[in-house]
């Protein structure tokens, strides 16, 4: 059957529920757009995945966006992403230019958004194009090397990170394998239950949802209210504020598409580059980090840059650019779409839908959070003990629906938040292990394929130039990842005798 | 040399080879899992037990090991995972909206604080209900729990017709 397009109401409404929601995710601190996709993804049952994508894009969108009121207004950066944007915010609320702040972040977001999503239309059919030619090799050599990224630059030792990235391979392996139908690594007791493995949405609502919860619950869901005051501002805001921003905005949009797309980097280093090449480049540097425009803009130009720049390697290679594209990789599994290097090809309206739900989702950041900021912010000070059980309902809800209602999926969701929380606890990385899990299955199949077509050869590996290229990068991302682990502890070995 | 000629040779060659059969492909690739796995944890033995006699502290050292954040919230942390482990088998015995509503409020009053359910006897002792501080966040839990599982039923369960518990 032919998809056809189709925008109207239904979709309209869909990408303004999802940025006004992602909104309230983003600004509350404690609450990401990662989880307001995980939990908001089993509505994509009750909608075809076109019409759903408008309200998961919102959310991203949304929720990246959302981060800027805590950061700008309390100095708490309410996603990652935010890291930076406090650093100039906060101090513009503190002399009284709250509201001009909030609004130079909103416009500064909707450029970068904006340049990210012109990026995302006019690279990923080129790479696609590039992908479509790589053998089960290539892909096999892909995967691994996405692995060593998203381990190399999570938090912590890179050995812990390798070590949850191949623990997610593992827990993906169980089940049935599709070449020969036969299980393997399940007890008698699951065969019924985990026949095809763990199921994605459980596994990924445990990790990011309830991980989340019992992380606020040990510190007992302190509430910080803070004063949301906007009424006496001593300069307003006006777009001349942009004046000389340009290449500011330019550069942090550029920066932010960049980074979005190395698997695993993350907003708060597309934050902190974009922010120290501003600053660095500025002529004034002395002023970043006292209320600085340049500061701001480079800050927000750059998170909502990673937006669109994330969506490149997943749409072209299946490879997740970051832990909310990974939740959003659920969405095209959920209807059984693959995303990767034939996506385009086999699927241009989803392809056109992406777009359009990202320009509108920007569009619609920009229009929901500009005008009535004023009353946005009170958002920040709703209690998260009020918000918590409802999302424990949702997950519930969520959960069960995956298999059309199996009661073992809600019980892996509790199993896999007590793992994430504990894993975090002796610090393995939890998205390593989500994407680790998401990418195991496709692991398993190029490797097999690749040692299939050469008669169990392993050298195979080593038979082609682009894999070999592949091979280079990945030494060079670990031999670079150890060496940045040493000099971090160095330096800190050196403060920390310097102290005493 | 000898290495090369190692490489080079036929018998060595096997090392490098991977018996394929189809019936026992789904063994082929969780071995190599299992190897990387183990590998890393030798790894990470090796550089804790560097680290460890750097500072000179021993290998496993329990006794200022703490796993909760300093003075962790002992009944908010296991209150939510008890609540939840009797929640799922509640649904099924009561069914999902009164499940829900009696759940979404138990976890409403544990997040919100249960010295609030001190203000009960009080509330009614002296009938100020609204004006009561605990009592009002009582009933709030109350709203909020027989709202949200009201609605969620509609929404998810009756307009989009997804299965609920």
């Amino acid at each position: 059957m032919m998809e056809s397009f189709t925008f109207g109401i239904p979709q309209l409404l869909m990408s303004l529920t999802g940025v006004m929601v992602g909104i309230i995710f983003g600004a509350l601190p404690g609450m990401t757009a990662t989880m307001a996709i995980a939990i908001f993804l089993p509505l994509t049952y009750a909608y075809d995945l076109n019409t759903s994508l408008y309200l998961l894009l919102g959310l991203y969108v949304g929720g990246i966006s959302g981060g800027l009121i805590p950061a700008i207004l309390i100095n708490i950066p309410g996603t990652p992403s935010s890291i930076c944007t406090g650093f100039d915010g906060f101090p513009m609320t503190k002399r009284g230019e709250g509201l001009r702040a909030l609004r130079i972040g909103i416009t500064a977001s909707l450029i970068g958004g904006m340049i990210s999503l012109a990026f995302l239309w006019f690279f990923t059919p080129p790479l696609s194009k590039v992908a479509i030619n790589f053998s089960a090799i290539e892909k096999f050599l892909i995967i691994v090397f996405a692995l060593t990224i998203i381990a190399a630059l999570s938090k912590g030792s890179l050995v812990k990170g390798i070590f949850a990235g191949f623990f997610g391979v593992l827990i993906a392996l169980i089940g049935q394998f599709a070449d020969n139908n036969k299980m393997r690594m399940v007890p008698d007791m699951f065969k019924v239950d985990l026949r095809m493995g763990f199921q994605l949405l459980p596994v990924l609502i445990g990790l990011f949802a309830v991980v989340q919860i019992f992380q606020e619950a040990e510190i007992g869901m302190k509430e910080e209210h803070q004063s949301t005051d906007l009424s006496s501002q001593s300069k307003k805001f006006s777009f001349k504020d942009f004046k000389g921003q340009g290449f500011n905005l330019i550069r942090s949009g550029i920066i932010g598409t960049f980074i979005g797309v190395l698997p695993g980097v993350g907003g708060s280093a597309a934050s902190l580059l974009s922010y120290s090449q501003a600053k660095s480049q500025s002529k004034h540097p002395e002023k970043f980090g006292t209320g600085c425009v340049d500061g701001l803009v480079a800050s927000e130009g750059a998170n909502n840059g990673l937006t669109g720049g994330a969506l490149i390697p997943l749409l072209s290679l299946g490879i997740p650019g970051d832990s909310t594209t990974a939740v959003l990789i659920g969405a095209f599994m959920l209807q059984g779409i693959q995303v990767g290097p034939l996506f385009i090809i086999n699927n241009p309206i989803t392809w056109k839908t992406i777009l359009l739900a990202m320009g509108l989702a920007n569009a619609l950041m920009f229009i929901v959070m500009f005008y009535p900021i004023k009353h946005i912010v009170k958002v920040i000070n709703f209690p998260k003990a009020r918000i918590f059980p409802v999302i424990i309902l949702l997950c519930t809800v969520g959960s069960y629906a995956v298999q059309n209602g199996n009661m073992f999926d809600v019980w892996t969701m509790l199993f896999f938040g007590v793992l994430g929380y504990v894993m975090t606890k002796f610090g393995f990385s939890v998205p390593s292990l989500l994407i680790g899990f998401i990418l195991g299955r496709d692991l398993e199949k190029y490797f097999v394929d690749s040692i299939k077509g050469a008669g169990g050869s392993l050298g195979t590996f080593f038979s082609r130039p682009i894999g070999n290229v592949i091979w280079v990068l990945i030494a060079i991302s670990l031999g670079w990842a150890f060496y940045e682990e040493h000099r971090t502890k160095k330096r800190a070995r050196l403060a920390k005798e310097k102290e005493q | 040399m000898v290495c090369l000629q190692l490489l080079t040779s036929e018998e060595s060659c096997i090392m490098f080879r991977v018996n394929y059969k189809p019936s026992t492909s789904h063994w082929i690739f969780p071995p190599i899992i299992f190897g990387i796995l183990g590998f890393l944890l030798v790894v990470m033995a090796i550089q804790r037990l560097l680290k460890c006699r750097r500072l000179g502290k021993p290998f496993f050292a329990f006794k200022n090991y703490h796993f909760f954040v300093a003075n962790w919230d002992k009944v908010r942390l296991i209150g939510s995972l008890v609540l939840m482990v009797l929640y799922f088998p509640s649904m099924n015995l009561l069914g999902f909206l009164p499940a829900s509503i009696l759940f979404v409020f138990m976890f409403n009053v544990l997040f919100c604080g249960v010295q609030q359910l001190a203000s009960i006897p009080v509330a009614f002792k002296t009938r100020k209900f609204w004006s009561n501080r605990g009592f009002r966040s009582l009933l709030i839990s109350l709203i909020i729990s027989v709202v949200s599982s009201t609605l969620i039923y509609l929404v998810f369960g009756k307009l989009f017709k997804i299965t609920l518990p």
